[in-house]
């Protein structure tokens, strides 16, 4: 059996002629744009892989053992993040098929569901994503609350987090009435009505008689467009639900993993 | 130092520039901000009409016996209107849970309007009998036509809810007597013979 040593004498099994082709494509000007640190086998090598790849560069580029445990972090914030990508995809592919318009929304919603190939697990992946996304963002929440992760220098970026807690609960509130069947529509019509008791905005509440806010200009008309959820609030609730919220979440999504690599992964307690 | 050097002392070409751009940059956001949040609320609603006609009372029956009034469900699904019929009238309540805006049903058996999100119960003046409604159930406007019949107003809730509260010195889940004044007579109420 033929083998050969490289330079460090270890054994390869690559044939010399193959070896010299992947020396050239290493030595080209594009894989080294691509991959500029090769291979990372010291450790200022491994710093310079995390601080050099876009994608790495989420992460420090140095993390303590404990800081991968499962046992300390759940990985609750990690399958969120993946979670949110899942309900990102889902939701666009749902986007084609579905009309926010007063006659077609439930109709749309059924096709899904009956009609249009795989519609019907694109449909529950994004269903239940939601509701375990919800699930997930409140565990992780517990989690960072009992490993004391909210403490300094880590105030901020637990505030982002409660941020990111109602963009969540008010996706979730949204994406609720499109489907335009009883269940979301008296479940939005109560919650839209909780809005009108607001504290001088909302025409139910306190003080905004002094602000002269009546049904037609208080909070909950801003809201859904109207006096009663009608075709204004289901067109409101999907442009908030598709464009405006989840531009929001990634936004403070991205201040809130940057600020995970700047701070560092808390330790044990 | 002359006048001219004092006075650009004070008021230095950098502190001059540094304040108009800042303002300059607050009054751009800020009207942004103040012209984003109006694109909010429509000045045109295509709502359905707030007024329908609700035929002649002679075509709603008149409470017989021992009843009280009959409810008259016709107009429930399409105008969110129940008719209710009492031996001395008639008047119009608006089907809107004051709680949180769900549709109560009517149960004549149990002579109480019921509502299915949280549960609150009114009887046939639309006072809370039970459940977390913080008042009663709003009327609606009757008025005649030149043939008799009678056109329902229900648009505004709001604005008409709170004129009636402006009589009203604490907000409760029975009618005031000076509410009563409102309820049993025009527009809210139509005296009929019996």
């Amino acid at each position: 059996m033929s083998t050969n040593l490289n330079n460090n004498n270890e054994v390869s099994f690559v044939p010399p002629f193959f070896k010299k082709i992947f020396e050239y494509i290493k030595s080209t000007p594009v894989w080294k744009s691509i991959f500029r640190v090769g291979y990372p086998d010291t450790m200022p090598k491994r710093m310079a892989v995390m601080r050099s790849s876009f994608y790495m560069h989420i992460f420090p580029t140095k993390v303590g053992v404990h800081g991968m445990k499962i046992k300390y972090g759940w990985c609750m914030g990690g399958i969120t993040f993946f979670l949110f990508l899942l309900l990102t995809i889902t939701g666009i592919l749902l986007m084609f098929y579905y009309v926010p318009e007063e006659h077609r929304a439930y109709n749309d919603m059924k096709d899904l569901r009956y009609v249009v190939p795989f519609g019907m697990i694109l449909r529950n992946m994004h269903r239940w994503g939601a509701h375990g996304m919800v699930f997930t963002v409140i565990l992780h929440m517990i989690r960072v609350f009992y490993t004391g992760s909210y403490k300094p220098p880590r105030q901020f970026n637990w505030t982002v987090g409660v941020l990111l807690l109602l963009i969540t609960l008010m996706l979730s509130f949204t994406g609720y009435l499109l489907p335009w069947d009883q269940l979301g529509f008296w479940a939005v019509t109560v919650g839209t009505n909780m809005a009108s008791a607001t504290p001088l905005l909302g025409y139910e509440g306190p003080f905004s008689k002094y602000l002269g806010i009546q049904i037609d200009n208080d909070i909950r008309f801003a809201l859904i467009g109207g006096t009663r959820i009608g075709p204004n609030a289901l067109v409101r609730a999907y442009v908030w639900h598709c464009v405006g919220l989840p531009l929001i979440a990634t936004a403070l999504m991205i201040f809130h993993f940057w600020r995970i690599r700047k701070d560092g992964f808390s330790g044990p307690m | 130092m002359d006048k001219e050097n004092e006075f650009e002392k004070r008021v230095s070409r950098r502190k001059f520039f540094n304040i108009a751009g800042w303002t300059g940059l607050f009054a751009f956001f800020g009207s942004s901000g103040a012209a984003g949040a109006r694109f909010f609320y429509p000045k045109v609603l295509y709502e359905p009409a707030s007024t329908f006609n609700a035929g002649r009372p002679d075509e709603y029956t008149a409470p017989a016996g021992n009843e009280q009034a009959v409810v008259d469900e016709r107009w429930k699904k399409s105008q969110r209107v129940w008719m209710v019929r009492t031996k001395e009238g008639i008047y119009a309540m608006v089907a809107i849970c004051t709680h949180l805006g769900c549709t109560p049903n009517w149960f004549p058996t149990e002579v109480r309007f019921k509502c299915p999100c949280h549960g609150s119960n009114y009887n046939t003046d639309g006072e809370v009998v039970a459940g977390p409604a913080p008042e009663p159930l709003f009327r609606a406007k009757i008025d005649l036509a030149p043939d008799g019949s009678m056109i329902v107003t229900t648009g505004l809730l709001g604005i008409r809810r709170a004129n009636l509260q402006t009589q009203k010195k604490t907000l409760g889940v029975f009618w005031t007597e000076e509410e009563k004044g409102v309820i049993w007579k025009p527009p809210y109420f139509l005296q009929l013979k019996a």
